[in-house]
């Protein structure tokens, strides 16, 4: 009884302002404040702040494309990942869940490095046991290696993404699906899949943040990404505090306008429950 | 009535795990007969109407629906659609509308184009007697529209064979009649019908055959009148005079 007064004057406070307010959704106000004191920055202060951004401009592209094109080929061999993990075929999901463990043990940093120093080195020693001058000659590409390094493990991580949404879809969806004659993978690309979807949306936004961050391992395997530019400007003008304060909020731009998106198409991919 | 049989059950064992599940079941379902199958919780009933379409693998025995044997994995998806299912919680697709609920297996299966499929599901929705709840969403419709959809999605497949799985044990009472209705209007137009359900009321007045199950066996068939009013086994009648009274 003590709380209806309450409860009344909850809607009222939803009007006006305060509703305007929500419906902007208040995070874009923190993108816009970070891009603005960004650009504050760089204007009133353009020595060293804009000398900064020009310098670290190009690696912020191969942030952004390194990460983008991992992405995306994550969601693809995640899928594979999740569906041999739900699988009923005990080889496959052996095959799934064995890769899935052993990926998800190995830090990224180490794999990076495999990919790029260990895996070159083995090419070549195939090539000289079997003789083969294709393989003596290979020479490792820094983004294409730290491309591959960075979708076999995150596509790890995303396989279990997939399993937990497959698994989240009650088993009578599929039945139903089955018994009116579809097969296994038409039930999934229609009936499971696009509930599934709908789940990990979340999840699979944050492991593209994730991922985002992440990406800075890269510059230790020779790609001149954001933080690989940063370290050079930093060991080329001796001022560390103006260089990673820039390149911290580059990435804090490029972080929480990903959020930013994941949570519009969450909003938008809702059906009637 | 027994012109010809559509469903052959040959000796159908099923275990889980340890439970003995079904141990044993011969049954013949003749085209456009109406069974109903009574009996306890767990005693394999709604088992063995899995296994008609497969959806439960058995471990022993045979069963050939209208000339096709449940073994390839090709004649399972063949006689999955001559086999339509109806479940006790719907398992309506709730990301579809209505409508598409019941067109996609139509189109993507039967291979009909989009206005064809439209059409066979509206027809089908006048049938069941919701047409106007084309457009909506499952999860915006009560159970007894849920249920009478999901009936509709089946027989837009053009099955010859219609399976109940406790249709309205998961339903409001006062919605179980409307699901019933669309019931017994199917089965006077001759559908072939197994229905797992304890609705006695429609069982009298739709089916050919009443079987009670227990244990994993079929312990005693007959028509509906003689099995409910003069039942031979005593398992029969301990187990109507607990669902009667």
């Amino acid at each position: 009884m003590q709380k209806t007064p309450e409860l009344e004057e909850t809607p009222k406070r939803e009007n006006g302002f305060h509703k305007k307010f929500k419906d902007i959704d208040q995070w874009w106000l923190l993108v816009a404040i970070v891009v603005l004191l960004i650009i504050l920055l760089v204007t009133t202060k353009p020595d060293p702040y804009n000398r900064i951004l020009k310098f670290v401009g190009d690696g912020i592209w191969v942030t952004l494309y390194t990460t983008m094109i991992s992405f995306v080929l994550v969601l693809v061999l995640g899928l594979f990942g999740g569906l041999g993990r739900t699988s009923h075929n005990t080889i496959i999901r052996g095959i799934a869940s064995v890769y899935v463990e052993v990926v998800r043990g190995v830090p990224l940093l180490v794999q990076l490095i495999i990919w790029y120093f260990a895996f070159p080195a083995m090419v070549k020693d195939l090539g000289h046991a079997w003789n083969i001058q294709a393989f003596i000659d290979y020479k490792a590409n820094p983004i294409v290696m730290a491309i591959l390094g960075m979708t076999v493990c995150y596509a790890a991580y995303m396989s279990e993404v997939y399993r937990a949404g497959i698994e989240s879809i009650p088993k009578g969806q599929m039945e139903a699906a089955r018994s009116l004659g579809m097969t296994y993978f038409q039930a999934m690309g229609h009936v499971i899949l696009p509930q599934a979807i709908r789940v990990i949306l979340p999840p699979i936004g944050n492991e593209f943040v994730t991922l985002l961050k992440d990406s800075s391992l890269v510059s230790v395997v020779a790609v001149a990404d954001l933080t690989r530019r940063g370290r050079e400007f930093m060991a080329a003008n001796f001022i560390p505090i103006q260089t990673w304060m820039m390149v911290a909020l580059l990435y804090l731009v490029m972080t929480l306008v990903a959020a930013r998106v994941v949570k519009w198409l969450e909003k938008h991919s809702r059906y009637e429950r | 009535m027994q012109t010809d049989t559509i469903i052959q059950i040959e000796n159908v064992h099923k275990h889980f795990g340890k439970v003995h599940a079904l141990r044993g079941i011969d049954l013949n379902v003749g085209r456009g007969e109406v069974i109903v199958i009574i009996g306890p919780s767990g005693s394999g009933k709604s088992t063995l109407l899995r296994c008609i379409n497969r959806l439960e693998e058995f471990d022993q025995g045979s069963i050939v629906v209208d000339g096709i044997p449940l073994d390839s994995a090709e004649n399972i998806n063949a006689v999955r659609t001559e086999v339509g299912m109806v479940f006790q919680q719907f398992n309506l697709f709730p990301h579809l509308s209505v409508l598409d609920n019941i067109t996609l297996a139509q189109r993507i299966i039967r291979k009909r184009d989009k206005k064809e499929a439209h059409e066979i599901a509206m027809e089908l929705l006048h049938k069941v007697g919701i047409p106007d709840k084309a457009d909506c969403y499952p999860l915006q419709l009560s159970g007894g529209q849920q249920q009478r959809v999901a009936i509709a999605r089946a027989l837009a497949m053009n099955p010859k064979i219609m399976l109940f799985d406790e249709p309205t044990s998961a339903l409001d009472p006062e919605m179980i009649q409307e699901v019933l209705d669309v019931m017994l209007a199917l089965a006077k137009e001759g559908m072939t019908m197994v229905v797992v359900s304890h609705e006695m009321g429609f069982a009298r007045a739709a089916a050919d055959r009443a079987i009670l199950m227990d244990d994993g066996l079929i312990v005693e068939q007959a028509t509906p009148k003689v099995l409910f009013s003069q039942p031979k086994e005593e398992r029969t009648k301990a187990f109507l005079s607990k669902v009667l009274s």
